[in-house]
């Protein structure tokens, strides 16, 4: 069997935990509940009739406090940026986590704009953050609250994970 | 001028270059050539090479093991039919000694849990591990156990991934995938926390414990080996995890540097993982053994209690078997039989006065009578025994009367003048002797000749008493029946002896006297047939009254037929006597 380490990143309550728990169990929660340190999860998808197992590194959230720390990023084979598109900072701080990850990795980078269920505060198709697109390897609109996108996210990161 | 640095590169040149043109462009002669022979080479020591191999660290057997398992699969794939010609002549002994080996294994098992869950310490090991929150299995393996090693994982050092787990029971219950990943992230932080010198070589998690469990991580340059372990972890383990370790980075160095996720490629280092899967029993745990003398004094007192407790038992209740032997004596009762201990003893007894002394009793049966306690009461008794005893010493009293038992009932016979035996009938009757059930006096002769002392007026006396119970009599027939009955026999019979005590009264008197007999009947039916029935009631006891010797002369039958007087008429089925008497003169 075909095991993936990936890890998701970000500003804190953007949703990773949400986006997480939305992929293993199906369920979303409205309560908060900040991470500390890291929450490791798994989930076996089926891609090409291929078995594969991802391990999902939850990292907690990264603020001006909570700088980030590239120690559980270690043999990643790919990661998840999350930025909360009804918080234009999450996303300036989302580009700065993943400028530090580029230093220590070239693994696939895929940006996930949670929380689409709510009016955005900024758009990617906005002039200023165009060229940020380019950056990731792809890009997502979802929703851990309905669940939007959030299957679609990882297999296509497993099916991309598979390929290189 | 050139340096001296100079002149060694040149040299250091010229010198590759011979070494090129006489070995060829990267030693390609030497490879060429030995690469020809390298079959024969090799075949020439390979047996040996393998040999010295095995010798040296046991690796050999390990490489090979999964070749031989492939090619045993194979084999039996495609090749099924000489696999079983080749296997059948083991198979049989095989099954056998399996089946031994999994009834022994059961029995084993069996006993254990019997052991374990029916003595104290097992039920103690169920509280304990109740209390501790854990499965009594585990509780039990914890106490059973110096150390086990439950679980050993292979864990890939860069991405924290599961390369291989195996589990003793092969259950796995933990969720290895998660545990190893979280074993990684708390290595990291471990690793990243604590910068213990300068060179900045991170500090690396050795055991993470609890307090009945450790996980003890062995870790290599690519890979680390973790074991799980219950109890205390001997440096024994520490060992084989180190051995094992090197013996898989020295095996699948290439693999681990490669690894991309998958891993399969792994599947072989179970048996390198197993040689982890360490167990040492404990051995009998040799308590200090304390006499406990104080359990035992107790026990002893209990016992010596218990023992005088049941002797006492014994003895009364041989002695209550004893004493009521007296219950089956005539004329003796046994009310209450209170054994307080063995020398306070309550009888409580009803007693006829003619049975015998119960003091007398207890003596005679080698008892002593000093040692009871005697509540007696005086009652009748109707016991045959005693009876015999009663009746003996009243009829003592008169010796001219002579008495036999026919049928546990008194037969009196000889002479007696009248009042004297109507005070015996008396005395007799108060003694439980009734001449309807068990006395006849009808042998009982009257003396014929009166005293003469007697005076007239008591003869007068005695004459009206007698023709009074005479007139008493009546016989009582049920409906439309005219015979005598058994009970009409007992009156006729008092009949027949009132009439011949009045015989010699009657002489003294002067007085002629006669016997009416009077027949009734009740009103129901006809008048005629009630004339006739109450007529034949009247013959039927004069004839009797003539068989017991009454003369016929003396009776007269009288039919009345219905008793015309309400309150009677409709019963009155009976047959009346009366005396008619005058004086002569």
């Amino acid at each position: 069997m075909i095991q993936k380490k990936i890890c998701l990143l970000g500003a804190s309550s953007v949703g990773k935990t949400s986006l997480v728990k939305q992929f293993v169990e199906g369920i979303f929660s409205e309560k908060y509940l900040t991470t500390i340190g890291v929450k490791i999860d798994k989930k076996t998808i089926f891609l090409e009739n291929e078995e594969i197992q991802l391990m999902l590194w939850d990292m907690e959230g990264n603020d001006t406090y909570n700088v980030f720390q590239e120690r559980y990023l270690r043999g990643a084979a790919g990661y998840i940026i999350v930025v909360d598109q009804t918080r234009a900072t999450s996303l300036h701080e989302g580009l700065d986590i993943h400028t530090l990850v580029r230093q220590v990795t070239d693994c696939p980078a895929i940006l996930a704009i949670n929380k689409s269920d709510l009016p955005a505060t900024w758009n990617m198709d906005d002039s200023e953050n165009k060229s940020y697109q380019n950056l990731f390897d792809l890009q997502f609109s979802t929703s851990a609250k309905t669940g939007s996108n959030v299957e679609e996210m990882f297999s296509a990161l497993a099916k991309l994970l598979l390929r290189s | 001028m050139p340096t001296d640095a100079e002149k060694e590169a040149e040299s250091a040149q010229q010198l590759e270059k011979v070494r090129t043109l006489l070995l060829g462009k990267d030693n390609s002669r030497i490879t060429e050539s030995i690469k020809k022979d390298a079959r024969k080479i090799v075949a020439e020591v390979i047996t040996e090479a393998l040999h010295d191999r095995q010798k040296k660290d046991h690796s050999v057997d390990k490489v090979l093991q999964p070749f031989v398992e492939d090619s045993v699969q194979l084999s039996v794939t495609h090749n099924s039919e000489q696999m079983v010609i080749s296997l059948y002549p083991i198979v049989g002994s095989l099954v056998r000694k399996s089946v031994a080996a999994f009834l022994s294994d059961f029995m084993e098992k069996t006993n254990q849990l019997l052991e374990n869950s029916l003595t104290i310490k097992g039920l103690k090991w169920r509280l304990k591990a109740r209390q501790g929150g854990v499965s009594y299995a585990q509780y039990a393996a914890s106490q059973t156990f110096v150390y086990r090693v439950e679980h050993v994982f292979l864990i890939h050092r860069e991405t924290g991934l599961l390369l291989n787990t195996v589990a003793l029971d092969n259950e796995n219950k933990s969720d290895a995938d998660i545990v190893s990943a979280m074993l990684t992230a708390i290595n990291d932080f471990v690793g990243d926390s604590f910068l213990t010198n300068d060179e900045r070589l991170k500090e690396q998690l050795q055991s993470v414990s609890t307090e009945n469990f450790n996980l003890l991580i062995k870790p290599g340059p690519s890979a680390l080996v973790v074991a799980a372990v219950s109890g205390n972890p001997p440096q024994s383990i520490s060992d084989q995890l180190q051995l094992t370790v090197e013996n898989i980075h020295s095996l699948y160095l290439e693999e681990l540097n490669s690894f991309n996720g998958d891993n399969q490629q792994f599947d072989n280092t179970d048996n390198l993982l197993r040689d982890c899967l360490l167990t040492e029993q404990k051995t009998a745990t040799d308590d200090k053994k304390k006499t406990p003398w104080f359990a035992w004094a107790i026990v002893l007192l209990v016992l010596l209690f218990a023992g005088y407790k049941s002797f006492n038992w014994v003895k009364s209740s041989q002695l209550h078997n004893k004493i009521m032997q007296l219950d089956t004596q005539p004329g003796v009762i046994i009310k209450q039989l209170k054994i307080h201990s063995l020398d306070d003893i309550t009888l409580d007894i009803l007693r006829d006065p003619d049975a015998l002394n119960i003091t007398d009793w207890l003596n005679n049966n080698e008892m002593n009578a000093a040692q009871f306690k005697l509540i007696e009461r005086n009652y009748y008794s109707f016991d045959p025994p005693i009876l015999r005893e009663r009746a003996q010493r009243i009829i003592k009293a008169y010796p001219n009367i002579t008495f036999t038992w026919q049928n546990n009932t008194l037969v009196l016979a000889g002479t007696l003048d009248i009042t004297k035996t109507e005070q015996l009938l008396n005395t007799l009757a108060i003694a439980g002797f009734k001449s309807d059930k068990n006395l006849t006096s009808e042998q009982l002769q009257l003396t014929s000749s009166l005293p003469t002392l007697q005076s007239k007026q008591i003869q007068q006396q005695i004459f009206d008493d007698l023709i009074g119970r005479i007139a008493a009599l009546q016989l009582n027939f049920p409906v439309a029946v005219e015979t005598i009955t058994p009970e009409m026999h007992v009156s006729l019979q008092k009949l027949y002896q009132y009439v011949q005590q009045l015989e010699p009264v009657a002489k003294a008197l002067n007085i002629n006297y006669g016997l009416l007999i009077l027949g009734s009947s009740d009103n129901t039916g006809n008048k005629t047939t009630n004339n006739i029935i109450s007529l034949k009631r009247a013959n039927n006891a004069s004839y009797e009254l003539q068989q017991k010797g009454i003369n016929k002369d003396k009776m007269f039958v009288l039919g009345l037929g219905q008793i015309e007087i309400t309150a009677i008429s409709s019963k009155a089925r009976t047959v009346m006597f009366n005396v008619i008497h005058i004086n002569q003169e």
